[in-house]
């Protein structure tokens, strides 16, 4: 049976970086890429901000067909998962021992309002291929085509928690020998501005009160923060056990020690301190850790008021307190399915970096006496980082990271 | 509109679905399988000529042509029918 689960390779999207090299460089000198968004099928009567991704800077081995018929969110799949494939060597190894998990549901939703929308006078001429497209699960059929995958692929659903919910899938497959490898993405969260006005009407997505200072609207853990501000993106990381990753002689980022899901039993949106504490403890224990071994802490950190206040008790509750954090989110908004995924890249990049980056606009933080990384990044080598996705629904996420030394 | 016509718009469409086309030159006789598309890809070039022209065809009628001058064909006879 495999044990010890690394990850060999990565790949990501976002607004302020495409590819690792870029988003590393853009996230220690604490870019951000805010604005009103422009996006076809974004706004109705409205300017709600985030942060888009520019066009997609695609090699020739995905062809113009492919982009065609492909998604926003099932080309951002595409173009981490090129990424994380090379840099993993993912060519050398038996396609049926390899897998995908697609971590998000009901992703495409601004693509399927446009379709509704075009053809709503004219349903009798429908592309035959909605039938494939309006399902997350066609990613996972671009992407097993594009790539040859022939061991499995599925999704996984956990709203903002999804993306480290398909890591903890991918680990699964692996430690269960169902693959030697398994890629983790978590898919691009497409939003039409049905969403956007749904998330803001609950007050989850942030108000208009910074409209004509877009730069200013992501805060997370700052005293003026009003909810999560948006962002686009996607990431891959691929999974594997640390014997198989020898046998190609890669050098991995990280190992995934242990890991820990907590449920709040409540369907609303209220953060739960208690399920927050216990994913935390479920991850420590499942790595045989007590929480002195932490050394970085990248949060769930949206700006949600009740949403932030409540992950900084879970810290103190379990003791970790003292530990350097800062908020990924303040730099690339919130990417919902993607999230989990993106800031555990986010993490790794830092970890191989030895620098953690800046927290934007957290001017006034709600809890000062915590080891906040300001405006500026700082060197600080993580040797074992957690990282943290809640979602709607009541789901805590929380994963443990050694460095590989 | 021509026969000609149509088999520029399947030739068209077909370009824009299946990779590899660009510099093939459509004749009457190119059955689409050979071109290299699938019976997915056959029923969205078949449905973007028709939202070009207007034109609904039942999908089952559809496989009745055995090449693209033919399909060029029934969509010409189903346009003189409307």
């Amino acid at each position: 049976m495999p044990r010890n689960p690394v990850v060999t390779g990565m790949g990501v999207i976002s607004a302020i970086g495409q590819g690792k090299a870029a988003f590393a460089k853009a996230l220690l000198a604490g870019e951000t890429a805010f604005g009103v968004m422009q996006r076809r099928g974004r706004q109705r009567e409205s300017a709600y901000l985030g942060a888009e991704i520019r066009e997609i800077g695609f090699s020739q081995e995905i062809t113009r067909q492919t982009l065609r018929a492909a998604s926003l969110s099932a080309q951002a799949a595409l173009f981490v998962l090129l990424e994380a494939w090379v840099e993993a060597r993912l060519y050398d190894v038996d396609p049926r021992r390899i897998g995908l998990i697609v971590g998000g549901s009901n992703i495409q939703q601004r693509e399927l309002t446009q379709v509704h929308e075009a053809y709503r006078d004219s349903p009798a001429f429908l592309r035959p291929t909605y039938a494939l497209s309006f399902m997350d699960s066609d990613l996972c059929g671009f992407c097993t085509a594009q790539f040859g995958i022939r061991g499995l692929a599925y999704t996984v659903g956990g709203a903002s928690a999804s993306g480290q919910l398909a890591i903890v899938q991918a680990a699964q497959a692996v430690l269960t020998n169902q693959v030697d490898v398994c890629i983790a993405v978590g898919a691009l969260m497409d939003l039409s501005h049905w969403e956007c006005r749904g998330l803001r009407a609950l007050g989850a997505m942030g108000s208009d009160r910074y409209a004509n200072e877009p730069a200013l609207a992501c805060r997370p853990f700052d005293r003026d923060h009003d909810g999560f501000i948006f962002g686009e993106s996607c990431g891959a990381v691929v999974v594997e056990s640390l014997e198989s990753s020898q046998c190609r002689g890669l050098e991995p980022y990280a190992a995934l020690r242990g890991w820990g899901i907590a449920m709040d039993g409540n369907r609303n949106p209220d953060p739960s301190l208690e399920g927050e504490t216990q994913a935390i403890q479920n991850a420590l224990d499942a790595s045989g850790w007590t929480s002195a071994r932490i050394d970085y802490v990248n949060p769930h950190g949206t700006g949600s008021i009740v949403g932030d206040e409540t992950e900084l008790k879970a810290l103190q509750a379990c003791g970790l307190a003292g530990v350097f954090l800062n908020a990924t989110k303040s730099l690339i908004g919130h990417g919902l399915s993607a999230a989990g995924t993106v800031e555990v890249i986010a993490t790794l990049l830092q970890m191989r970096a030895g620098r953690l980056h800046p927290t934007r606009n957290l001017e006034n933080p709600i809890d000062p006496a915590l080891n906040w990384v300001k405006e500026k990044s700082i060197e600080h080598q993580i040797d074992n980082a957690l990282t943290l996705s809640m979602g709607f629904g009541g789901i805590n996420t929380a994963l443990c990271w050694q460095r590989h030394h | 509109m021509t026969q000609m016509e149509l088999l520029d718009l399947i030739a068209q469409h077909t370009r824009e679905i299946v990779p590899g086309l660009d510099a093939h030159q459509f004749v009457a006789s190119d059955r689409l399988a050979d071109l290299g598309a699938n019976s997915i890809d056959r029923a969205e070039i078949a449905m973007l000529v028709q939202e070009s022209v207007g034109l609904s065809v039942p999908r089952v009628e559809l496989f009745g042509p055995r090449n693209i001058g033919e399909l060029a064909g029934l969509f010409l006879q189903k346009l003189n029918a409307a």
